[in-house]
Order: C-alpha cells, then sequence, then structure tokens
C-alpha cells in the first residue's frame, strides 16, 4: 500500500543539541522524557506517603473502639490519603507521567507543543504535595478529600492549604491538558491519521479535554472555598445566604469527569498491552476509540449522581441516573472487546498480561458496583456507607493503580533500557491481587449491613471483618516492596531491553531505548494502523541511529 | 503463514466452556434469588422490601456479566497461550471486528440498563411524596446537631433528642434539616437515608412495618464526633404503645421548666446530668482539669479549678454563669461553644447538667 503522504511538511531541520547543564539535564528539563521522570519519582514519593496514610487508618479500624489514633488525626489520614490519591498520585501519573513519556513517542514527535508550559506545569506540582503533607502541621483538613462546606468551614488553616494545594494542581492539569490536546491535533507524524493512533493516545486526547475543560471549574469552587473561609464572603455558608450543595455541584462538575481522566488512560494502557502479547489486532478498534470519546462526553453530564441524597428534586435526579447507566454502555462495549481480543492470540503471559487480566477482573466488579450506585434507590441506601468505599476502590485501585503497574511493568524497558525480572513481577501481581481482593471486598457488605465510611470507631458487630481488611491491608501495602526490590534491581543488574523487547508495532518501539534526545531523527511516515501482526511495520524513514543520551 | 490462524473458530471447547459458566451463572443467580438479606440487615419499612428487590434484580444479572467476563478471560487465556514449540512472535488471529457481536453485546447491557432504569424510576416518588396526601399519616421533623438528633412530633413543645418513636403501618414522613453542618439520616433497616442540609427541609417518606428498635447512623462527616453518632434508635412500635409513649412524653414535658430560674437550678438531678453529659459533651469537652482541653476545656472541678480564668480575675464561676452559658452558647478566644437548641438540651436537661458538673472534683 503506497500510501500519498509525502515529507514535504514535514518539521525537519536542525536539531537543537542536547542541554549541557546537570540543572537543564535534570532538574529545569523541558525534555517530555525528563519530566515524565521526575513526574514519575515525585507521584511515586507521594504515593508512598498516602499509603502509608491508609495502614494507619486500616490500624486504626482494626478494632471498633480502637484508640490508637484520636478522631482528629484519623479525619486528617483519611482526607489527606485520599486527596494526595486522587490529585498527587493517580492524575500526575497517568497523565504527567504516561502521558508525557508516551504520547510524544507514539505519534512519531520530538516533544510536546509547549515544551516550557510542560515544565512549568510540572513545577506546579512538588510545592502542591508541599502544601497538603504540610498542612499536618497546621491541622490537617478532616472533611475527606471532597471537603462539603459548612464542616470545612469550620476547620483550621490546614484546610486553605488543601485549597490552595488543589488549586495549584489544578492549574498544572489544566495547563498539561492543553498542552496534549495540541500536540496530538497539530503534531502527529505524516500519515498518523486519527484512526491509525495507538489506543493510548485516543485515550490521552480524550483525558487532555477533559483535564482542560473541566479542571477550571474545580479551580473556581475552590478559590470561593478559599476566599470564604479567609475573608468570610458567603459562598457556601447558609446562615449568611451561601449555598452548601452549590459546593457539591461545582466539585462535583469536575470530579465526575476526574474519574474519566483518572481511569482512560489505564484503559488505554491495556488497549496499548493487549494486542503486544496476543500477537493480533485489538478487537474493536473503533468501538474502543469512539467509546473513549463518548465517555468523555457523556461524563460531563452525571455529577449530580454523587448528590442522590443532596436533596435535589427526583426530576432532577432522573436525567443523571439515566446518564450515569449510559456510561456503563460503552465502558461495557470496552471490556468486551478486550476479551475477545484475547481469542485467538497467541499469548506470551507477561507480567504486563498478569496486570492487564487483574485489571479487567477488578475493573468489571468496579463498573457493576457503579450501575448498583446508579440506581436511585438502591443508592440511597448505599449512599456514603463503606459499598461506596468499595466501589471506588475497585475503580481507582482495581483500575488505575493496575493500569499504572501494567503499563509501568511494560514501558519500563522503553524508559530506562533495562527489563524487570518477571518472577519478581509475577510474584507482585499476586500479592496485590489477592490482597487486593481480601482488602477491599469485604467492604461492600459491611457497607450494606450499615457501616458508614468517614469513621474512626464503628459498631462491634463489624470487628471481625474489619480486623481482616486490616491485615490484608498490610499485605497490600508490603506487596509494593517487591515492586521497590524489582525496580532497584533492575536499575543496577537488569538486563538490556534493546529497542523493542515485546516485539510491539507502537512507534516508541521503533527508537533505542532509553529514547535519544529528540526522539527521531527523520520524522517517521506512517502507513496505517499498528496493531496489524502479520504484516510488515507499518512506517518509513525511521532512522534509529542518533547519538542518544541516557535518561537516568 | 501470516495467514495461518485465519482459520481460528468457535471450537467445541469454546462451546464447553460456555456450557460451564452459564451453569455456574444459573447457580450464582439463584443464590441471589434466595439470598435471605432480611436475615442479615432487617426490612423494617415498605421501602425497604422493594429496594432489596431491586438490589437483587441489579445483583442477578451481574452474575453473569462477572462469571463470562472472568471465565471467557481465563479461558482464551489459557487455551490460547503460546504453546511449547510455537513461535514467539507467530500472529494470532487477524479479526479485528465483527459487526454483529458488537451489536449484541451494546444493544443487551442497553436493553438491561432500560430495564433497571425503569423500575429504579418507579420506586423515587414513593419516598418523595409526602405521606400527608394520605389519611391517618405522621409527621416529624429531624434535625441534626453536632452530633445529637432532635426529634419534633406535631403537640410536642420541646424536641425529643435522640430517639424516634413511630407507629407501626403508619406512613410516616420526615422532614429532615440541620441547624450547623451537614448531618445524613440513614436507617439502614428502612433503607432510607437523607443529609440533613443546613438552610434546606427535605421530606423523606415510608411506612414502617415491623416492631423493632433500629440503629440511626450519621453518614455525612459532621465533625471531630461524627463517629460517635450511632447507637442512637427508632423504636417502632404498635399503635398503643406508641400512643403511650407520646403521651408520656407530653406529661414530662408539660412538668418540665421552659426557663432555667434559680428554682429550676436548685433542683437539678446529678444522675441524669451524667447521661446527658456522657451523650452531649464528651465530644468537645474531658471530665479533666480545665487547661486540658479536648475541642473546648476541661470541666472537672469547674468552679475552683486554679486554671480557670474567671478564678484568675478573682470571680469564680457560679452556677448561674454556667447555666447561662449552656442556654445561649459562647463565642470567645476558648472557642465556640453552641447553645441550647443547638446542642439539643432543655432548661431541665441544663439544671441536670450543672447539678452534675458541681459534683465532678
Amino acid at each position: 500500500m503506497q500510501a500519498a503522504v509525502g515529507t514535504a511538511h514535514v518539521p525537519h531541520g536542525h536539531i537543537h543539541p542536547p542541554p549541557d547543564t546537570f540543572i537543564k539535564k535534570y532538574i529545569f528539563s523541558q525534555d517530555h522524557k525528563v519530566i515524565a521522570v521526575q513526574y514519575f519519582i515525585t507521584s511515586g514519593l507521594f504515593f508512598v506517603l498516602a499509603g502509608l496514610l491508609a495502614e494507619m487508618m486500616r490500624a486504626q479500624l482494626a478494632s471498633a473502639n480502637n484508640t490508637l489514633l484520636s478522631p482528629q488525626t484519623y479525619n486528617e489520614a483519611y482526607s489527606v490519603h485520599g486527596s494526595a490519591m486522587v490529585w498527587l498520585v493517580i492524575i500526575p501519573i497517568l497523565t504527567g507521567a504516561f502521558g508525557n513519556l508516551i504520547m510524544p513517542l507514539q505519534i512519531g514527535a520530538r516533544d510536546v507543543a509547549f515544551p516550557w508550559l510542560n515544565m512549568f506545569s510540572f513545577w506546579l506540582f512538588p510545592p502542591a504535595g508541599i502544601l497538603l503533607f504540610g498542612s499536618f502541621i497546621w491541622g490537617a483538613p478532616e472533611a475527606g478529600w471532597t471537603e462539603y462546606p459548612p464542616i470545612s468551614l469550620q476547620q483550621s488553616f490546614g484546610t486553605s492549604m488543601w485549597c490552595m494545594a488543589i488549586f495549584l494542581i489544578g492549574v498544572s492539569s489544566t495547563i498539561t491538558g492543553l498542552n496534549f490536546l495540541v500536540t496530538i491535533i497539530k503534531m502527529r507524524a505524516p500519515g498518523m491519521t486519527w484512526t491509525r493512533m495507538p489506543l493510548f493516545v485516543w485515550a490521552t486526547a480524550v483525558t487532555a479535554f477533559l483535564s482542560f475543560i473541566a479542571t477550571a471549574n474545580l479551580s473556581a469552587a475552590l478559590l470561593g472555598l478559599l476566599i470564604e473561609r479567609t475573608f468570610g464572603v458567603p459562598f457556601y455558608d447558609p446562615a449568611k445566604g451561601g449555598s452548601p450543595v452549590l459546593w457539591q455541584h461545582i466539585f462535583w462538575f469536575y470530579s465526575h469527569p476526574a474519574v474519566y481522566i483518572m481511569i482512560l488512560p489505564a484503559f488505554g494502557i491495556v488497549s496499548e498491552i493487549l494486542p503486544t502479547f496476543c500477537r493480533r489486532p485489538i478487537f474493536g478498534y473503533k468501538a474502543i476509540a469512539y467509546s473513549s470519546v463518548a465517555i468523555g462526553l457523556v461524563s460531563f453530564a452525571v455529577w449530580a449522581h454523587h448528590m442522590f441524597t443532596s436533596g435535589l428534586a427526583p426530576w432532577v435526579q432522573l436525567p443523571f441516573m439515566i446518564m450515569t447507566m449510559i456510561v456503563g454502555i460503552p465502558t461495557g462495549v470496552k471490556i468486551f472487546s478486550w476479551v475477545a481480543t484475547l481469542w485467538g492470540g497467541n499469548i506470551r503471559l507477561t507480567t504486563p498480561l498478569y496486570f492487564v487480566l487483574g485489571f479487567l477482573s477488578t475493573f468489571t466488579f468496579g463498573g457493576i458496583t457503579g450501575i448498583m450506585l446508579a440506581s436511585v434507590p438502591a443508592d440511597v441506601h448505599e449512599h456514603a456507607t463503606y459499598f461506596v468505599v468499595a466501589h471506588l476502590h475497585y475503580v481507582l485501585f482495581g483500575g488505575s493503580v493496575f493500569g499504572i503497574f501494567a503499563g509501568l511493568y511494560y514501558w519500563w524497558p522503553k524508559m530506562t533500557g533495562r527489563m524487570l525480572d518477571e518472577t519478581l513481577g509475577k510474584i507482585h501481581f499476586w500479592l496485590m491481587f489477592v490482597s487486593f481482593n481480601a482488602t477491599f471486598l469485604p467492604m461492600h457488605w459491611i457497607g450494606l449491613e450499615g457501616m458508614p465510611r468517614r469513621v474512626s470507631t464503628y459498631d462491634p458487630q463489624y470487628q471481625d471483618t474489619n480486623l481482616f481488611i486490616t491485615i490484608s491491608a498490610f499485605v497490600l501495602g508490603a506487596s509494593m516492596l517487591v515492586f521497590a526490590y524489582n525496580a532497584i534491581k533492575s536499575t543496577i543488574s537488569g538486563r538490556e531491553a534493546g529497542q523493542n523487547p515485546w516485539g510491539a508495532r507502537t512507534l516508541e518501539w521503533m527508537i533505542p531505548s532509553p529514547p535519544p534526545y529528540y526522539n527521531f531523527e527523520d520524522i517517521p511516515v506512517v502507513l496505517s494502523g499498528p496493531y496489524d501482526y502479520g504484516k510488515p511495520l507499518p512506517y518509513r524513514e525511521i532512522k534509529g541511529d542518533l547519538s542518544y543520551m541516557p535518561l537516568v | 503463514m501470516s495467514m495461518g490462524h485465519e482459520e481460528h473458530k468457535l471450537d467445541a471447547g469454546f462451546w464447553r466452556a460456555t456450557i460451564v459458566m452459564g451453569v455456574i451463572s444459573a447457580l450464582g443467580m439463584w443464590g441471589v434469588v434466595i439470598f435471605p438479606i432480611q436475615n442479615y440487615v432487617p426490612e423494617a419499612a415498605g421501602i425497604a422490601v422493594q429496594i432489596d428487590w431491586l438490589f437483587k434484580f441489579m445483583a442477578f444479572f451481574s452474575v453473569p456479566i462477572l462469571v463470562y467476563v472472568n471465565g471467557y478471560m481465563l479461558y482464551f487465556t489459557v487455551r490460547y497461550r503460546n504453546r511449547k514449540g510455537q513461535p514467539i512472535d507467530e500472529p494470532g488471529s487477524s479479526i479485528h471486528d465483527h459487526k454483529a457481536l458488537e451489536f449484541w453485546w451494546t444493544a443487551i447491557p442497553s436493553a438491561l440498563m432500560l430495564v433497571l432504569g425503569i423500575l429504579s424510576y418507579l420506586l423515587i416518588p414513593t419516598y418523595y411524596t409526602a405521606a400527608s396526601a394520605k389519611t391517618n399519616s405522621v409527621t416529624i421533623e429531624a434535625i441534626g446537631h453536632q452530633f445529637s438528633w432532635a426529634f419534633r412530633y406535631p403537640g410536642l413543645r420541646d424536641p425529643v433528642p435522640d430517639e424516634l418513636h413511630l407507629p407501626i403501618n403508619v406512613p410516616v414522613t420526615i422532614d429532615v434539616t440541620s441547624t450547623d453542618v451537614i448531618h445524613s439520616f440513614w436507617v439502614p433497616a428502612f433503607r432510607m437515608k437523607q443529609d440533613m442540609i443546613p438552610g434546606m427541609v427535605v421530606p423523606m417518606t415510608f411506612t414502617p412495618t415491623e416492631i423493632g428498635k433500629y440503629e440511626i447512623v450519621c453518614t455525612e462527616f459532621c465533625g471531630v464526633g461524627h463517629s460517635g453518632m450511632r447507637d442512637r434508635f427508632v423504636y417502632v412500635q404498635s399503635q398503643n404503645d406508641f400512643d403511650a409513649w407520646y403521651a408520656g412524653e407530653k406529661t414530662k414535658q408539660a412538668h418540665q421548666p421552659t426557663e432555667v430560674t434559680a428554682a429550676v437550678l436548685a433542683s437539678g438531678d446529678a444522675a441524669a446530668g451524667q447521661a446527658l453529659f456522657q451523650s452531649h459533651c464528651t465530644t468537645c469537652h474531658n471530665a479533666a482539669p480545665f487547661d486540658q482541653r479536648k475541642v473546648g476545656p476541661g470541666l472537672a472541678n469547674l468552679f475552683n479549678d486554679p486554671a480557670h480564668p474567671e478564678l484568675l480575675s478573682g470571680k469564680p464561676p457560679t452556677p448561674a454563669d454556667v447555666a447561662e452559658i449552656l442556654e445561649h452558647g459562647l463565642t470567645g478566644s476558648y472557642g465556640q461553644m453552641p447553645n441550647e437548641q443547638m446542642n439539643g438540651i432543655s432548661a431541665k436537661d441544663i439544671a441536670d447538667l450543672v447539678a452534675y458538673l458541681k459534683t465532678l472534683k
């Protein structure tokens, strides 16, 4: 197939020499790959801290009327745990880290559209983390990651720091969204039409759109809260004429699309890994790509399903229930397509594929409980109980975090040039998969029985289940040590990965590992989609002999 | 060679696996149908039975979805794994879509959602339509406080703290609101929950159908005492028992003073005050020296504690001062103390509390 794609409009010409000072190379770098590694390291650190907070909470909950943590400390722990996991871990890793590392490589670009903004966006992120964790000094926020007023108006200065931290993250997220959107629209290699794009790029495009559009609303809500806390302007305090439900509307108008910001890139990761290890095209490429778009659009019209007990009129609840159920359809289409991709493959059971299969299993469960929460009358019983805690961990841990680890095992060789140990990876997977389910599955049941969320003590009838959950949560935490050991071992003595250790067909595998500065000496020309195993590679003009600068 | 796997077809193994999953699904669905939810969480209201059926409807169809997704995933992974001697990069099937299959796996879940949507829609009005539309109903106001509940009954002067009494088989509408922050009023046995939002009154209607004592739980984080907002109960009673309770409450309130006069203050009952202190005060106050703060100061030996700021200025606090604070609340350098309405306490309660505080050394 000779596509009529010329090279006339390829932005060729001279390549800037790589930066020469340590600071320009590794600190204030504008190279998307270095920035990605910066995101991985920073988010990884916050993942450890937020995870330790979760273990503290589980230690407190090991017995019904435990006094290990004071109620205040417990409330601070779960609030910062949730805030950090959402805004400092999952969103930055999936967009900042994976988006930066993989997306420009997969579209055959030399960098993102605005490298300076990319650097700026990253450098908003560590101060946000310092503000959030630093709030413990003045008394961290206590009202959960949602910080509903009026209770959040009663809290100490730490809550204002929380507002500032999340505001910074919001700005960073908006900028990254804009940056990625422009990059994907304008900088795809010649011949890479929309339907020739890898599915991770599709997912990143929709995510970038959501980040760009939705996050500004969060910023507005946060600024309102900060102004009210600092200057007493009553946006949310009903005693002074404000509306507490206003906060809930704006907060969820952002935070529901944010749920898809946290899961769509994981969908993209899964869609890349499956064809590679099945040696066959992804089943339903267009269905998967367009369903991401559908999910992204519908996600703006479901926010009030978090508010079915907030006193909305029944006729207002109805459309939100319907839209929420509609989200289930494209999500189901994706899951069925992924399972169908396994059919008729030549399947190599590597660690990334283990995590993908784990993802499919746990995320499907989280999706089902999501439908159960969408039904208004059922939600009236389930809302704000441990059933919700279980559901959100099935989608955010069982979905996003399993997806993140799948992507880490898959692209680690590309990022570092070295392989991770497969045996350790599989030990990590089994420990994590079993202890994850042991931790969060029983929560559904105690929630339905009557245990509310956000409590530091509870009715003794739930004690045995909670003790079991606590022990499982400790194993879950410990399973991360296997990965840490694996990562260190790989860095010191890992096998050289070579250019394309998995035999994949997307563009990032057509260049050395780690990729050279400026990625592609000549911008490649794309002749067809990336997943047709068994056919010749669909690229022209790939040269992989740039003298390269190792990343780490 | 690249076309080597074009002949992949749905073989006998596939259909065997499909049938095995069908049997597992059927067993699971049967389990859902016979599962006795009411043995674990009582169904004490009409709506609870309906919501449990809705939940079972969802669980019923979830079983085959979970079994087939997980089952096919595992079956395909094992069936099509790379085998010894098979080249690792030999391409698999090149089939990349199947219109009919994709149509059905979109259409069937859509149809299920439609049915679920209609069922849910039919249930919503039953708990949002005020019971006063029907004859023989009762309307009660439920008010959330940090950290207690208060229930106002028609014809009773004072709200009843932390205890909800309902007659059986009478439609009840509870008008839910709050005076401070957002709480959420949940009775798991009724499957009913409504956020208590300051500035809003939201009705919630149901009919209790089983006599018993059921826990009320707060499910919206409301402050440092949130975890303690449980172990309060709703009592569903026969009409006679309810009437007797109501009459007794009315008599009790008639004998209760409305203002904290000196005489009322002198009649305080320290034992009753101790119980009130445990339920209403310990969230923020310890029975400890004044400078040992929890949220507010410690209250042991309140009238003689040398750490008390009033003592430093030479004017020891009097029972009347303390009663004044309990009545009207306090805003000052020590923080904020809610007033008697916010705390849901009566004049008699204040007298009892003062009597109890006097006994603390």
